[in-house]
């Protein structure tokens, strides 16, 4: 029987929501709206069931899980998503490096090596993207500048939520290349790919 | 009624929690917005708007000593019970409240709205440590700074502008000044300022993290809450801790039984 890395499912008057994806594996989820979207997300992000919801991270339910293990599992789930936008006071490099630097690991010199690595496979300018706060940046390097934020953090469950929403045809070339990224440092992680596309 | 038990309930639980993680400061992304909120309140306020303050506490100084056709004694205590024990705090906290209670109040309130609260969480990073205390701390100390320069200019301000007032030389009040004064009116005053400085940074992130509701409409909202609670603060503490201190009231107008 293949693992899941996530179980998900939401019934209301309208419709009803299933997602299951496997551990390792590359997921698309087509939801029927953005409220669907939001809620599917946020339940992800917070490891917390509304009415209506179940949910199941890496095999454990998350209704029943303790504040600790909750904590756990938060940290093995990460998204680019509007949900979790940049700090406006911060510049780039501060985004990226918040969250290390709160919690005191990977070392700072680490992070910024890792950035500069991924920001120039993906072909922007390090020097150029660090020194910018998040109004002065296009929203592609809004998303670069979260992915990378997220790729530090080396969560185990990547989503991806509306990736290319408001993106042209080049740019939405330039962020395919996230999933290699991830890949390349997560090789068993989970990815889930989220939009409200009906499914064809 | 309600809404006021529990904006004290909330003060009350914002107090304690700042007072409970302050060894987390050390953090680098905290001790960095700490030392943002020390540059931004104690450091750019002393260009433009300290001299103003000061400048209003000479005025106040000259029109009372002229009024009450003062001599050396009364000079000093003017400049002792009033500019400097008083005078000095308030326009610290004056100052304060319309700089930094302002920012910080619509600084918060705009992450509210915007969902940057929110992403801190997801991102593990806890609320209080990142946006409430060095905010707090920062203020604290910064008001403290903003008292000691209002106290410093205010007194050597009215020393100087004194004696062209009274019939009194500058030594003869410096001398007179420095026999009157006690250890306890700096304590005081020092107290009274870093309990502004938290009074003030709290009640303007309470009310930054809790907009009344999710939209840019609520941020003015925030902002005049926020400063007017903030002013009401610190008219009550400095009528308590006058009370408690000195028991004197009003600038001595009512006294305690005690």
């Amino acid at each position: 029987m293949t693992e899941l890395a996530v179980r998900y499912r939401r019934k209301t008057a309208r419709h009803e929501v299933q997602v299951s994806a496997p551990k390792g594996a590359v997921t698309h989820v087509h939801l029927p709206d953005d409220d669907a979207k939001a809620h599917f997300v946020t339940a992800l992000l917070k490891v917390h069931c509304e009415p209506g919801e179940e949910l199941e991270l890496f095999g454990e339910p998350a209704v029943s899980a303790a504040p600790k293990k909750r904590e756990k599992l938060r940290h093995r789930v990460g998204a680019v998503s509007p949900i979790v936008g940049l700090m406006s006071n911060l510049n780039a490099w501060e985004n990226i490096s918040l969250p290390a630097a709160y919690h005191g690991t990977p070392p700072l010199p680490e992070v910024a090596q890792m950035a500069s690595d991924v920001l120039t496979s993906l072909g922007a300018e390090p020097k150029y993207f660090f020194a910018r706060l998040p109004d002065e940046l296009g929203l592609l390097d809004r998303k670069m500048a979260a992915f990378v934020r997220l790729l530090v953090a080396a969560p185990e469950l990547l989503v991806f939520d509306a990736l290319e929403d408001g993106l042209s045809f080049g740019e939405c070339r330039q962020v395919a290349r996230f999933e290699a990224e991830y890949r390349t440092r997560q090789p068993s992680g989970t990815v889930v790919y989220v939009d409200t596309k009906e499914e064809s | 009624m309600l809404q006021a038990l529990r904006e004290i309930e909330g003060g009350i639980q914002l107090s304690l929690n700042v007072a409970a993680r302050l060894p987390r400061l050390r953090r680098a992304p905290i001790l960095d917005q700490f030392l943002r909120q020390i540059y931004f309140t104690g450091v750019t306020a002393a260009g433009g708007v300290i001299p103003r303050a000061c400048g209003l506490g000479v005025i106040i100084i000259a029109v009372m000593m002229d009024m009450l056709d003062a001599d050396v004694d009364l000079a000093v205590k003017i400049l002792l019970l009033m500019v400097f024990r008083e005078i000095g705090p308030l326009a610290a906290a004056l100052v304060v409240i319309l700089r930094t209670g302002t920012a910080v109040s619509a600084e918060v309130a705009m992450m509210r709205v915007t969902g940057q609260t929110r992403a801190l969480r997801y991102l593990g990073i806890d609320l209080y440590d990142y946006i409430v205390l060095p905010r707090v701390v920062g203020c604290m100390l910064a008001t403290l700074a903003l008292t000691f320069y209002v106290q410093f200019i205010a007194v050597a301000g009215g020393l100087i502008l004194s004696p062209y007032i009274i019939e009194a030389s500058f030594w003869e009040l410096t001398n007179r000044l420095f026999d009157l004064f006690r250890p306890v009116d700096f304590f005081y005053s020092t107290i009274k300022a870093l309990l502004f400085g938290f009074a003030i940074a709290a009640c303007c992130c309470w009310h930054g993290l809790n907009p009344p509701d999710l939209t840019n409409n609520a941020v003015p909202k925030v902002v005049t809450k926020a400063v007017t609670q903030s002013m009401m603060l610190v008219l009550l503490i400095n009528a308590v801790f006058a009370y408690l201190v000195f028991g004197v009231l009003f600038f001595g107008l009512v006294k305690a039984n005690v």
